[in-house]
């Protein structure tokens, strides 16, 4: 077996600055719990700040420290969507947080062969855990505590300390100091009082004497560690519905304000996604309104965004997003925002290109489309559609473009008497049909009289559907040559005033 | 003083005697017309850069001037072609005739900017001139558009032009701008300028303001695909007064 293992040193205090604001992340930052500092940030520890130190202290070293409240319920969801990423190269995932240190841990054994080796699969597992904002320590063992060990305690290699084989894990661990074992920590003293600092000391230690003293728990994590007893975990597995609520730290007026949050949640959507083995389809970004308001019957207020094309990729849903929020009308104040997704695409990722071909092409369309309707709004993008009717003005459908080509084309009438060589029906068409006023039994258009030259063609339909058309349509010309479709109403009640003309439409 | 080399236009595509039409280095797309397709430099509509059409108003025959290239682009099936994209059209289209015209409806995508009778219904609220110029510049910038067609908004800044003019770089197809008349006194970034004018029934009147190359003195008569049979225009024709070209198409202005 190989277990890798991801630390987050800064796990805490990163999800609490996630939400910040880019100037106010440069300054002194720092999380207590119990009016005790439990992390800092460098610029807080450049200042003499650190953990176990009283907030009064703390305040009176950085007068202009930025002070969050650390909340474990926070910690475990940046946790979990850590877990997802990984999620993404191992089926085996499971989340270490029993010293209070968070460390995911991944066995990765069976996908080695598949990403190409253990360097690839690295290489992988980072690029996939930097969207997530956070810093991580990598370290790999044949057995999973022994990883975690390693992640937590060799925080100075930047690679990490990595061994294949249990001799090896051994030798490493033998200079490991005792405080690394959870159990280790509580009797540290004692330890320290006996001289035994390194977990090599213990190990040569006789085994009863020490149980007695310490307890079977120190002895029962060692032999874990060193791969002398078994060390059976329970892999996680993700929620089939992403549903996730971060606090911003100040409160939000506009929509515009909600984009740092919204980032964070969307890089965890997307490492879900991962974890899911799909792409967004669709998802909703909730904002709930301001805590002391939500007595009354506030209605969150909600975005929804669809994607013309199911995506992974967070550059384009971040743009997207960016859009949207641009446009969106904030219905509160918020200082809760939320994003749910539950609908996931499972169908294989298209291939990537390395030629621009029709497919990029078509891809890129759709991109480009998605991000003019984000802006425009749906109806913004059309896609005109035939439809056989003889009235004009229900010839053509106008449908927002959402629909993907093939479904386009089942509504699309089919064409017929394309072979004529001359234009019967003009192309600009005008949505209401103009009244034209009559001089001299010759219609007139912009005051000057209208030549016919061509016509009547009746066209007499939609006696069924209330609509009822009884036109006859003419080509005319008007005084500089262009040519124009006009009608004469036949019915009476249509011909209101003038003498029933209409202009339908120009030949362009 | 050296020999100057005999082809200014081998030292770089860019570089042309201004007596000579310049670009021919650059793709274009053929307007399927000769008679104009020899006079635009390069052999066709330019790709990669603007071409401002300026006309009177709607319906003068522009989209039957555009469509051989319209057709091109859009190609015979929805796997053969690229998109034509239209922004903000005067009025509703035609698909019946796009059809008769050879262009493939299903490449079609259209913004209105415009409601009620001009424009499309369930567009209810009215495109600011921003979003639309905004949509404009991201299609031609994202170069996944074959063909774009626009109609400009009236009293359009020149440094606007300047930035389509940039964005239409990235876009490899022809780019139309439709603009009124009146625009032909101002300057423009746009490299080829075109006036289109009636010029008698399925006629359509053509002059070439601006280009790579001299000064085009005669306006071009194109035939364009016929709405009246044969007969039906000679009998109009004989009818009505010969249709004399507009005095501004013909006057020399300066620009």
């Amino acid at each position: 077996m190989l277990w890798i293992a991801v630390h987050l040193p800064a796990l805490s205090l990163e999800s609490f600055a996630a939400t910040l604001a880019a100037d106010v992340q440069t300054r002194p930052l720092a999380l207590i719990d119990a009016h005790r500092i439990t992390q800092s940030n460098a610029r807080a520890a450049a200042l003499g700040i650190k953990p176990g130190m009283k907030r009064a202290t703390a305040l009176a070293l950085a007068a202009d420290l930025l002070l969050g409240a650390a909340d474990a319920a926070r910690d475990a969801l940046a946790l979990q969507s850590v877990a997802h990423a990984a999620l993404a190269f191992t089926p085996s995932v499971c989340i270490d947080a029993t010293a209070g240190v968070p460390v995911v841990l991944l066995e990765v054994q069976p996908s080695l062969r598949f990403f190409g080796g253990f360097t690839k699969l690295l290489q992988r597992l980072q690029a996939a855990l930097r969207p997530l904002g956070h810093r991580w320590q990598l370290a790999s063992a044949p057995t999973a505590l022994g990883a975690a060990l390693l992640a937590r305690w060799r925080v100075d290699l930047a690679r990490g300390a990595h061994s294949s084989n249990c001799a090896a894990l051994c030798r490493l661990l033998d200079e490991a100091p005792v405080w690394l074992l959870g159990p280790g920590r509580e009797h540290w003293e004692a330890l320290q009082g006996m001289g035994l600092t390194r977990l090599a000391d213990l190990h040569h230690l006789p085994r009863a004497g020490l149980a007695r003293r310490f307890g079977t728990e120190l002895l029962a994590d060692l032999d874990r560690a060193r791969g002398d007893a078994p060390d059976p975990r329970e892999p996680i597995e993700p929620p089939a519905r992403f549903e996730q609520r971060i606090e911003l730290f100040a409160r939000a007026d506009t929509a515009e304000q909600l984009l740092v949050g919204a980032r964070v949640l969307l890089a965890r959507l997307l490492a879900w996604a991962a974890a899911r083995q799909g792409r967004v389809a669709q998802f909703t970004l909730v904002a709930h309104a301001e805590a002391r308001q939500r007595g009354g019957t506030l209605e969150p207020g909600r975005l929804d965004i669809a994607l013309a094309e199911p995506s992974a990729d967070l550059a384009h849903l971040q743009s997207l997003l960016a859009e949207r929020l641009a446009r969106w009308q904030l219905p509160e104040p918020t200082l809760d925002l939320g994003l749910v997704c539950d609908v996931l695409v499972h169908a294989p990722a298209p291939n990537a290109e390395l030629f621009p071909s029709h497919r990029a092409e078509r891809e890129g369309l759709t991109r480009l489309i998605e991000r003019l309707q984000a802006r425009l709004g749906q109806h913004g993008v059309q896609q005109l559609v035939r439809v056989a009717d003889h009235r004009p003005e229900r010839a053509m459908a106008w449908l927002p473009v959402r629909a993907t080509a093939p479904q386009l084309q089942r509504h699309q009438a089919p064409i017929t008497g394309r072979e004529s060589a001359t234009l019967t029906r003009p192309l600009w068409l005008l949505g209401e049909p103009q009244p034209l006023a009559e001089r001299a039994s010759r219609p007139c258009l912009d005051g000057s009289p209208l030549q016919l030259l061509a016509g009547p063609e009746r066209i007499e339909s939609g006696w069924w559907d209330g609509a009822l058309a009884a036109r006859d349509y003419f080509i005319a010309s008007t005084a500089d040559g262009a040519l124009v479709w006009v009608y004469r109403a036949r019915l009476p009640l249509q011909a209101a005033d003038g003498g029933g003309w209409f202009l339908q439409g120009r030949f362009a | 003083m050296a020999d100057a080399p005999a082809d200014h236009e081998l030292l770089h595509p860019a570089l042309w005697r201004a007596h000579q039409l310049g670009g021919n280095r650059a793709a274009v797309s053929t307007s399927g017309f000769p008679a104009l397709d020899a006079e635009l430099p390069g052999g066709g509509w330019p790709h990669r850069v603007l071409t401002e059409l300026l006309l009177p108003h709607p319906g003068l025959g522009e989209m039957r001037l555009l469509a051989p290239a319209l057709a091109h682009v859009a190609g015979s099936g929805v796997e053969g072609g690229r998109s034509v994209m239209l922004f903000d059209p005067p009025a509703g289209l035609s698909g019946w005739a796009l059809a008769q015209l050879g262009v493939a409806t299903e490449q079609l995508l259209v913004i209105y900017g415009r409601d009620g009778p001009r424009g499309a219904p369930g567009l209810r609220r009215l495109l600011a001139g921003a979003d639309l110029l905004w949509a404009l510049e991201q299609s031609l910038k994202s170069g996944h558009v074959g063909a774009v067609l626009a109609w400009l908004p009236l009293r359009l800044r020149a440094d606007t032009l300047r930035r389509l003019q940039l964005a239409a770089q990235s876009h490899d197809g022809p780019v139309f701008l439709f603009r009124e008349i009146d625009a032909r006194l101002k300057p423009s970034a746009a490299p080829l300028r075109l006036s289109l004018a009636c010029a008698g029934i399925d006629r359509l009147a053509l002059r070439v303001l601006k280009r790579r190359g001299p000064p085009l003195t005669q306006p071009l008569v194109l035939a364009l695909v016929p709405v009246l049979t044969e007969r039906t225009r000679v009998r109009a024709e004989r009818q009505t007064a010969p249709v004399s070209l507009p005095r501004d198409l013909l006057a020399h202005d300066a620009h």
